[in-house]
């Protein structure tokens, strides 16, 4: 099955410095990510993984090339619009320090949907919450939540606004593993049940398993992709790429 | 690693700039007030040795009354000492010399400078003289009865040339002249903006004076004898029985400067008052700083305990930062004094108030004073936060981040309550009878109470004020809302200013509008005409006594009444009569007579206050011994009792009391009733008309009249609110510095924000009404403290007189609208810093 595409990158660079002093965090990447797929991208410390997730996400400026979102070329954009855009369109999740800690997780879940006076649509955002199992945790703030729960308000925030794409950068990664898989669960639930678009930045193994195609990358390079992976597959990947 | 190091270094270097900043504005209020009174000092110091600098003698009467507010009345000396004076051998030259009231008129028919707000309108003696305090500087001196001369800024502000003809208003009533000549005092045009009009000898005692007599005698002398002996001379050869002393030059100097130096010293008092409150205001912003930066570090402070520093070590390093940060902030604010009150100087400058320039006096006591009172006031506000980050314990080195601790214990709550009950009690038991002296001591157990209650008190109040902005602003507002109550110490001490200077911005103006009521209720009371007559000159001139006697002979006026105040001594005090024309009193203005008739008050007769007669057991038929200015002893028989005494005070006697004396005498107002029929249309040509004859007062209808009575209020007011403004230009400091350190903190945060789709101008809102809570919360606790830190002070003052209290609704209104704009204006660098996060650095950072 071939989906449109949720999110497009086109050889996309990312510079940093000039002259001797260059560093290519992104080489001319192009990459794809399919609606309706849960995307891992892999790739050693500073292979470029975060800064093609930054980059494709609105979070930073690229050097060149371009990025759609929901077929919105997001170069064009002024702050402002860029920034409604992540709002409206897209659904993040990162590794810690997720939630306003004056908020509660009710609250937190429908920031970008408040941020925007937008309603929402109350079905589907009980639905995400039933889905991450935070229906008596709602009036709570953070600090009255665990990690874990934490993260699970960070998907469902995710979640809730309907974006045409989730960024998530090592959701898991502060987590002991029962959680993490947890979460991973919950991703892959969302995808599979509500029909969501995740991308996902782990540098872990066994998370990478749970998506549908793994995109590896390497000196801000595509290195190489793996479809339906586990993790023992993804293991040996990483072996030839000389990990 | 060097960038992160770099980054700590100017997060530290922006951290020092801003502690710095409260203690400059707090210690340059304190060496601006001290270098501005310092050179005002010098000023007139200088302008009086050069004003009597070729005076070697001057003779004056030994009769004078002392009133209150260091008001003196002298007795004139007979003119014929002039020439006595002038036989002494060793006598080159003398002087008679003048100093009454005269009102110069413009050529648009306005007198020239303000009436009664500003400097002083003189009338003097202007001639050739050895000792000459004016110069000629165009034309001559005056020379006969139709000739006067001006200073230079007179001539120049009424646009008068020589041979010009110039209106001049004296107490005897108004004359014109021909201008002969300009002249000039010492180096300035006019001393301190008054006005001069000057005269011969002879016209200057027949128009400004009483025929036969002057004020004092300058003597100028041939060399021949030293100033002590000169003086010792003169005084030798004028009998006893004139009732004079002779002053050597260096002592008349000296007194006169001591007299201003004495007037000044209210002045100097009142500024630096203020400028302590300021200190004071200051010092929590300083306190708030140091909490919030040490907070800020507990990590790195935490991480030095890890290592082996000891908690000594760790509060010594804080306490030595804040040392350089005194030195530093006290300095610079020392130079920002100096540049201040030499703005203060162009000030006085711009509003004409010619003073001889001599530079700025900077005393060595205000350098050591703002220097000292700067650093102990920095170190004293550093003690406690450097003290608690010396207890952080090394394991909060590994904690994730580094919030001051917001647990408030119980004990604090218990503290402030007890505070606040001990001052409750001390103000309690003097409304029941204890001194008034234990009042201040009441009001500072309820400020203390309050303060270390602030942040049991904050987030309650600070959710409770935040409550529209989430209504009105939707999720930005709830953060805002929620960020100003995360963290209620840090948002008391921020408040804290707000609170201070607010309280004592409403106590003054209840205080206000508590006089404002009262005196608008007395004159409602007693004023019983349609029109009056006021001038603005308090204790120097006025409206001359034939006003009044003028109007009453206009065919619309039905009566006309005049009322002055005259300086006597009863007693040996110096006491102020009222004095009233009976023959047409009555009806006009009402004193509420409880026994006798305006027939009883003659010139033989007193009449005086219920309140008087009661604390003195006296009754009618008692006699009094009163002392007038020109010596004449009278003994005045009680002939009536009065009830209202807000006016007329204790006593009141008729103007023919000094129709014989050489004693001179105005009317403060003059009241008018109007004849039934007469419209306010020709009543008020007709008056206008009269009023413009004599160049002096002001015509105004009953209310218009009440009106101003009870705001005259107002200026003062308008003085303190100025001054109490340097507390609220701190406040806001305080409040930017607080929320730039607030932003610094939650860079994560807003980071994370940004990411999710928050716009920029959603960060600004969510700062902005962070700020507008903050600012709400000092001002909303201020106004119910000042308000009923104005009930007590009104209280304390209801033997003066004061017995109705009112709360000042206007100005509370102002003050929360003010508190708005403020929380608005101090938001707006802090809000534009939040929106310059970054983004990736906020949310990548681990």
């Amino acid at each position: 099955m071939n989906n449109p595409s949720a999110a497009t990158a086109t050889n996309v660079s990312k510079i940093y410095g000039h002259g001797d002093s260059e560093v290519r965090a992104l080489d001319n990447v192009s990459v794809q990510f399919e609606t309706g797929k849960f995307t891992a991208i892999m790739g050693p410390s500073g292979s470029g993984k975060s800064t093609l997730m930054h980059c494709m996400a609105g979070l930073d400026e690229m050097t060149q090339g371009s990025v759609t979102i929901a077929d919105i070329d997001i170069a064009s954009l002024k702050d402002k619009d860029l920034t409604k855009l992540r709002r409206d369109k897209i659904g993040f999740v990162f590794q810690s320090f997720n939630l306003v800690p004056t908020l509660t997780a009710d609250e937190n879940i429908r920031l970008p949907l408040l941020l925007g006076n937008n309603k929402g649509n109350e079905e589907w955002i009980q639905k995400v919450i039933n889905t991450v199992h935070l229906q008596d945790r709602l009036t709570h703030r953070p600090s009255e939540l665990s990690g874990g729960q934490q993260q699970r308000v960070a998907v469902a925030r995710a979640l809730a606004s309907e974006p045409a794409i989730i960024f998530a950068d090592e959701p898991t990664g502060n987590l002991d593993s029962t959680t993490g898989n947890e979460i991973l669960s919950f991703m892959r639930k969302a995808v599979d049940e509500l029909g969501q678009t995740i991308v996902m930045v782990t540098h872990d193994p066994v998370s990478a398993s749970y998506a549908d195609r793994i995109v590896f990358l390497k000196d801000g390079k595509i290195a190489g992709e793996l479809l339906n992976p586990t993790p023992e597959l993804v293991l040996d990947y990483m072996k030839n790429l000389g990990h | 690693m060097f960038r992160i190091a770099l980054k700590g270094i100017l997060g530290r270097k922006a951290r020092l700039v801003l502690t710095s900043l409260a203690v400059i504005l707090g210690t340059s209020f304190l060496s601006g007030t001290a270098v501005f009174s310092a050179t005002l000092n010098r000023t007139f110091d200088n302008l009086f040795s050069d004003v009597f600098r070729n005076v070697d003698s001057y003779v004056r009467s030994t009769q004078v009354i002392e009133a209150d507010f260091g008001a003196e009345e002298r007795q004139r000396i007979p003119v014929e000492l002039v020439d006595m004076v002038k036989q002494v051998p060793g006598v080159a030259d003398v002087q008679a010399d003048i100093q009454a009231f005269a009102r110069i008129i413009g050529k648009d028919g306005q007198p020239l400078g303000s009436e009664g707000a500003g400097p002083p309108t003189f009338g003097g003696v202007g001639q050739e003289f050895k000792g000459a305090l004016w110069t000629i500087s165009e034309g001559r001196f005056a020379a006969g009865p139709t000739e006067v001369v001006l200073d230079e800024s007179s001539a120049k502000a009424g646009k008068f040339a020589l041979n010009d003809k110039v209106k001049v208003v004296a107490q005897t009533g108004s004359r014109e002249f021909t201008l002969v000549g300009i002249a000039s005092y010492g180096d300035v045009r006019s001393p301190g903006g008054a006005t001069f009009a000057l005269f011969d000898l002879a016209t200057a005692q027949e128009f400004l004076a009483k025929p036969g007599f002057v004020d004092d005698i300058l003597v100028s002398g041939d060399g021949t004898l030293s100033d002590e002996e000169l003086a010792k001379a003169i005084s030798a050869a004028i009998p006893s029985s004139y009732k004079t002393e002779t002053l050597t030059g260096a002592q008349i100097t000296k007194e006169t400067q001591d007299q201003i130096g004495t007037a000044l010293s209210f002045f100097s008092i009142l500024l630096s008052t203020f400028s302590y409150i300021a200190l004071g205001v200051g010092s929590f912003v300083i306190y708030n700083v140091f909490s919030i930066s040490a907070a800020q570090r507990q990590r790195e402070n935490a991480l030095l305990r890890a290592i082996g520093a000891s908690k000594k070590q760790v509060t010594r390093a804080l306490m030595i930062e804040s040392v350089v940060v005194g030195l530093f902030g006290s300095t610079i604010g020392l130079f920002a004094g100096i540049g201040l009150s030499k703005a203060l100087s162009a000030l006085l400058k711009a509003a004409s108030i010619d003073l001889p320039s001599g530079g700025l006096v900077v005393p060595s006591s205000a350098i050591i004073n703002t220097i000292v009172v700067g650093l102990i006031v920095t170190v004293a506000s550093a003690w406690l936060p450097a003290r608690r980050a010396g207890r952080v314990p090394p394991l909060a080195a590994m904690r994730e981040t580094a919030i001051e601790v917001v647990a408030l214990s119980r004990r604090r709550t218990l503290f402030g309550l007890l505070l606040i009950a001990l001052g409750a009690a001390t103000i309690i038991a003097v409304t029941s009878g204890a001194s008034n002296k234990w009042l201040g001591l009441g009001i500072l157990f309820v400020f203390s109470g309050t303060i270390t209650l602030g942040p049991v008190i904050a987030r309650p109040v600070a959710l409770l004020l935040g409550k529209p902005a989430e209504k009105l602003r939707g999720v930005t507002g709830t953060m805002a809302r929620q960020n100003s109550a995360r963290n209620p110490k840090r948002t008391s001490r921020t408040a804290a200013p707000v609170l201070i200077g607010v309280a004592l911005v409403t106590a003054v103006a209840a205080l206000a509008a508590s006089i404002s009521t009262q005196i608008d209720g007395v004159f409602t009371q007693q004023f019983k005409g349609d029109y009056a007559i006021s001038t603005n000159a308090r204790g120097f001139g006025g409206l001359s006594p034939s006003l009044a006697d003028d109007i009453n002979t206009l065919p619309e006026v039905e009566r006309a009444t005049g009322i002055g105040l005259l300086t006597v001594k009863i007693d040996g005090k110096g006491q102020y009569l009222t004095t009233i024309n009976p023959a047409t009193v009555d009806g006009v203005f009402d004193i509420g007579l409880t026994s006798g008739t305006y027939a009883d008050l003659t010139a033989e007769t007193i009449f005086v206050s219920q309140k008087y007669a009661e604390n003195n057991k006296a009754k009618l038929g008692d006699t009094l011994q009163v002392t007038l200015a020109d010596a004449q002893v009278k003994t005045l028989t009680i002939a009536g009792i009065y009830e209202f005494d807000d006016i007329a005070g204790k006593y009141t006697v008729s103007r023919d009391l000094i129709k014989d004396s050489t004693v001179i005498n105005f009317d403060l107002g003059v009241y008018i009733k109007l004849k039934s029929g007469v419209s306010d249309q020709s009543a008020r040509t007709v008056l206008q008309a009269a009023v413009d004859k004599y160049g002096q007062g002001t015509l105004l209808s009953k209310r218009e009249y009440i009106d101003k009575q009870s705001g005259s209020i107002n200026q003062l007011l308008g003085l303190i609110y100025g001054l109490l403004f340097l507390s609220v230009i701190i406040a806001v400091v305080g409040i930017i510095i607080t929320l730039l350190l607030s932003v610094f903190e939650r860079q994560r945060e807003i980071g994370l924000l940004r990411a999710v789709g928050m716009t920029k101008s959603q960060v600004r809102t969510t700062v902005r009404w962070e700020s507008v809570i903050t600012s709400l919360l000092g001002a909303v606790v201020g106004i119910v403290l000042g308000v009923g830190l104005g009930w007590v002070i009104v209280y304390a003052l209801r033997d003066q007189g004061l017995s109705s209290f009112s709360v000042p609704v206007g100005p509370t209104v102002s003050i929360l609208v003010m508190a708005f704009v403020i929380g608005v204006l101090a938001a707006v660098y802090p809000a534009w810093r939040a929106t310059r996060v970054n983004l990736l650095a906020a949310i990548t950072t681990a």
